[in-house]
């Protein structure tokens, strides 16, 4: 887990403020999903993230770190993933 | 296990905020216009913009081709692998990658002037199209990208 992230426990606590299901959708797609949906989170506020493109769980923190916001962590789930973001700005 | 800090969470905040001041430029030379690189150069912009890339496109000879009006929605022809046309036709749509990452970010597209001669079409003839430039502003553009392609 890198610096920063949250274990699965604390993420499966996290109440997010938006949730968004990209799940089907091929790589780029769950990315820009993303990039829509974050401007719908107040600032301070959490991005759920859920998608099955195996190329977002790397995606997606270097999305956070390039736009200056939080990737909090991911938990695994049956053939997809749940992604976290921390809106900072 | 690491907690996460609010002094972490600040520093990386800070550390992104530092690389958006000046965006990377992603400049690439679309060349064909074959629905299989064509979806390969929408993929790659649609990637860009999501990691805050400014994008240029550079369309010249087959891809003015592929970005007329009457030709955008039927390029079906692929540049290998020509058994798979019927389903990749239906699988890959480039036009509406390009055309939702010009929706969510920075992406100019500018027909290259000897190849818009060629088709003899203006910026209205095409779809997306911002503008025709020559080709030696071509080359100074993809001098100062940070990602510079040719598809």
């Amino acid at each position: 887990m890198a610096e920063g992230q949250l274990p699965p426990e604390e993420l499966r606590k996290l109440k997010p403020d938006k949730v968004v299901d990209a799940r089907g959708v091929a790589c780029p797609g769950p990315l820009l999903a993303a990039k829509q949906a974050i401007t719908e989170v107040p600032v301070g506020g959490v991005l759920e993230v859920l998608s099955s493109d195996p190329g977002t769980k790397r995606d997606l923190p270097l999305w956070a770190k390039k736009t200056g916001h939080v990737f909090l962590g991911v938990i695994e789930e049956r053939g997809y993933w749940r992604l976290f973001v921390k809106r900072m700005k | 296990m690491r907690t996460c800090t609010v002094s972490s969470q600040e520093a990386q905040a800070k550390e992104g905020g530092e690389a958006q001041q000046k965006k990377k430029k992603m400049a690439v030379v679309v060349f064909s216009g074959s629905l299989d690189r064509l979806t390969g150069v929408a993929m790659l912009v649609s990637g860009a913009v999501a990691m805050e890339y400014n994008v240029e496109l550079y369309l010249m000879l087959w891809a003015v081709h592929a970005f007329k009006k009457e030709n955008v929605g039927k390029i079906t022809h692929l540049s290998e692998f020509k058994e798979f046309e019927p389903e990749m036709a239906k699988r890959l749509n480039w036009y509406d990658l390009i055309k939702r990452a010009k929706k969510l970010g920075s992406v100019k597209i500018y027909a290259c002037a000897g190849s818009a001669a060629v088709w003899n079409v203006i910026p209205e003839d095409l779809e997306l199209v911002d503008g025709i430039i020559g080709v030696g502003e071509i080359v100074e553009r993809l001098a100062e990208a940070d990602v510079a392609l040719f598809v």
